[in-house]
């Protein structure tokens, strides 16, 4: 591991990660997250769907696979359209930070707004890191963007969240793990069904503070 | 148990489609039961963990294929061990593929792996559905564990997995369901629509539609309701 994990992994890396809440914000509004515990159930449940699919993309992004048929696959793993713009946009945030942070032609192959594992992945391998570095920024960033979206919106110790993300440790690293020990080439698709509608409906909402 | 289907649709003359391969054994026969329909009829109790079933459908161009069963499918747990039933559904379509089996009931102990992997060329179209309810009635939930994965010209349109029951890690309170259903289609588009347990979501021409509850006949009706 070098220091550029810790920055990537980062959330005060200017990404544009904050303005998002992974379906926290919905979360809340539908009475599904409420304290400490129902946090930790909903981080638990994004972290083994698409926090897994984000790190096998990132992993496979940062091993150098073709990297616009990893978008693709990105792309059917993301059938909602709210997710998949979101996930566009924080990739766009990244490239245009990651690019002035780690210089390399490893940008160049990636599509135009491409999905923010994949883009995550290139920072990774810009930035001397492993797949499995990639992996681990991709869980761990799944779970940390939305516990501090929750501690916004629900007013929550500070203290109290940090040790929710913190906990969540052991399952994180299994998750990196994970992707990594797939058969060659096996990208996770787990998915929650749960976390498509509160997107989708978060995104109708004229009166949201997180744009997704 | 090993079980091996193939079905196979042409266009035969004056259009109409003719079916020259139609073959089963192991756990499923196969009857014809219209000009371009087929019904699977299980020969046996389960599936049982540790069974396999490939079911291979062939639609060529010009040609349609409706595939129905006759019964739901009750998968039961392994004799020994806790390996899981297995059942692979393999398309290959040009023409146009219409996929209502009756719904799979996953006893108490049992994990059920089913998985659709459809390959489409141009113009094909495709509707396939899955029904799934945990556990028989007074019964503790079974594991469910379906991956769908649609391929359209090459370019992969969806791919998921959804994993429900005990021991699948995102199946957690308060969301927790009994009773799961998913449409899938390829050939018309449709945009997003929201219900209160059932989203569709919209694919390059087509869209996948999920309900999901506590009873298998609300969800059915509810994912009928965004499809």
């Amino acid at each position: 591991m070098t220091a550029s994990l810790l920055t990537l992994a980062d959330s005060r890396l200017p990404a544009g990660g904050h303005t998002h809440s992974g379906g926290v914000e919905q979360a809340i509004a539908a009475g599904l997250v409420r304290d400490p515990a129902s946090l930790a159930a909903f981080l638990l449940r994004r972290l083994v769907t698409s926090g897994a699919v984000a790190a096998g993309l990132a992993a496979a992004a940062c091993r150098g696979r073709n990297l616009p048929v990893l978008d693709a696959e990105a792309d059917a793993r993301t059938p909602s359209p709210a997710l998949r713009a979101a996930s566009r946009q924080q990739g766009r945030g990244l490239v245009r930070v990651g690019r002035r942070a780690w210089p390399s032609p490893l940008w160049d192959a990636l599509p135009a707004a491409p999905h923010h594992p994949v883009a995550l992945g290139v920072a990774a391998a810009a930035g001397g890191l492993t797949p499995r570095d990639a992996a681990a920024a991709a869980a761990y960033l799944s779970v940390s963007g939305p516990a501090t979206a929750a501690q916004r919106l629900l007013a929550m110790d500070p203290l109290t969240v940090a040790a929710v993300t913190a906990r969540l440790a052991p399952e994180i690293d299994a998750v990196a793990e994970d992707c990594l020990s797939r058969a060659d080439g096996e990208l996770s698709a787990d998915t929650d069904p749960l976390l498509d509608l509160l997107a989708e409906v978060h995104a109708t909402r004229g009166d949201r503070f997180f744009a997704s | 148990m090993r079980t091996r289907v193939e079905v196979v649709a042409r266009r035969g003359p004056g259009g109409r489609t003719v079916l020259p391969v139609v073959r089963g054994s192991g756990q499923l026969a196969v009857r014809r039961t219209g000009p371009s329909a087929v019904h699977l009829v299980a020969t046996a109790f389960g599936p049982l963990g540790g069974d396999d079933a490939e079911i291979r459908l062939v639609v060529e161009e010009g040609a349609v294929l409706a595939v129905r069963s006759v019964a739901a499918a009750v998968a039961l747990p392994a004799r020994d061990g806790d390996r899981p039933s297995v059942q692979r559904v393999l398309a290959e379509v040009a023409g146009e593929l219409d996929l209502r089996m009756e719904p799979t009931v996953v006893a108490r102990g049992a994990h059920h792996r089913a998985g659709l992997t459809a390959e489409l060329a141009a113009g094909a179209v495709l509707t396939a559905t899955e029904q799934v309810l945990l556990g028989r009635t007074g019964e503790e939930p079974g594991r469910w564990t379906g991956t769908t994965r649609v391929v359209a010209d090459g370019r992969p349109l969806v791919h998921t997995t959804v994993g429900l029951g005990p021991g699948a890690p995102a199946w957690l309170p308060p969301v927790a369901p009994r009773a799961y259903a998913s449409t899938v289609h390829v050939g018309q588009a449709a945009g997003v629509l929201t219900a209160g347990d059932a989203v569709r979501l919209p694919l390059d021409t087509g869209w996948v539609a999920t309900a999901w509850g506590a009873e298998l006949h609300t969800v059915v009706r509810a994912v009928e309701a965004v499809a």
